[in-house]
């Protein structure tokens, strides 16, 4: 059982809009353990709140395969939030 | 210069050489390329475009493609698959994506390039912004579908 008090280190990517509203293009984030993507939406959501309008037109990857919203992360995982994709 | 024995996957930051990739897919069992050449229109939804810009998820964006390509090769009788797709800054009339698909006969080829178009379009991710006279946007795209959507047992029937 994992204690409350470790961290998990994951590398946040952002893309289009969000890159924007986020002022990045990546970040890193520590998170406790069992910490899902929805939960690392939340915490960017808190310190961008523009970001939250976006959240049902988002779809999010870990580890560059799109992945659903409780994947639970892992230390040294690459998540981002993709935009809808509008390539060719 | 010989043909080559794997298929061409890109993801570049120059101008597509077009002619170079259509006679990298041909080869002496082919009887047939079937070609996507999609490039930059001068307006969208009535407002005069300037020029577009084109970013990626760039490890991701190569890998679906590659899953494309992998697909066609299982579904379709093809021979080779060209998918390279332009980043950065584009011009009107110059080539975002270019898709190249040869095969013994027509049919496969025409089939298998209409799948890699529209599935990129779909899942691979590519984002382009629209430049304009008075201000710029995100192009409206489609939302990948999730992999808990399409993974979800069917019950037999």
């Amino acid at each position: 059982m994992p204690s409350v008090s470790q961290l998990i280190r994951v590398k946040v990517l952002f893309f289009g809009r969000l890159k924007e509203i986020a002022g990045r293009t990546q970040d890193s984030l520590d998170l406790p353990a069992e910490a899902d993507i929805e939960s690392l939406f939340a915490h960017y959501a808190g310190r961008y709140p523009e970001l939250q309008q976006y959240r049902s037109s988002l779809v999010a990857s870990c580890n560059q395969e799109f992945a659903p919203w409780n994947t639970v992360l892992h230390a040294g995982d690459e998540v981002a939030f993709l935009p809808p994709v509008s390539g060719g | 210069m010989a043909a080559p024995s794997t298929d061409i996957i890109a993801l570049v930051h120059e101008p597509i050489d077009r002619e170079a990739l259509a006679a990298l897919v041909r080869g002496n069992g082919d009887g047939a390329i079937v070609i996507f050449d999609g490039f930059v229109r001068d307006r969208a939804k009535n407002r005069r475009t300037l020029y577009l810009e084109y970013e990626a998820y760039e490890p991701m964006a190569l890998a679906k493609i590659q899953e494309i390509a992998a697909h066609i090769h299982n579904q379709f009788s093809v021979h080779l698959v060209a998918m390279v797709h332009r980043l950065g800054r584009l011009e009107i009339g110059e080539t975002s994506v270019y898709i190249a698909v040869s095969a013994a006969h027509r049919s496969a080829a025409f089939d298998a390039c209409r799948y890699a178009i529209d599935t990129l379009k779909r899942t691979v991710p590519i984002w382009k912004k629209e430049y304009f006279e008075d201000g710029s946007i995100w192009a409206d795209g489609e939302l990948p579908p999730l992999p808990s959507a399409t993974s979800a047992v069917k019950p037999a029937s």
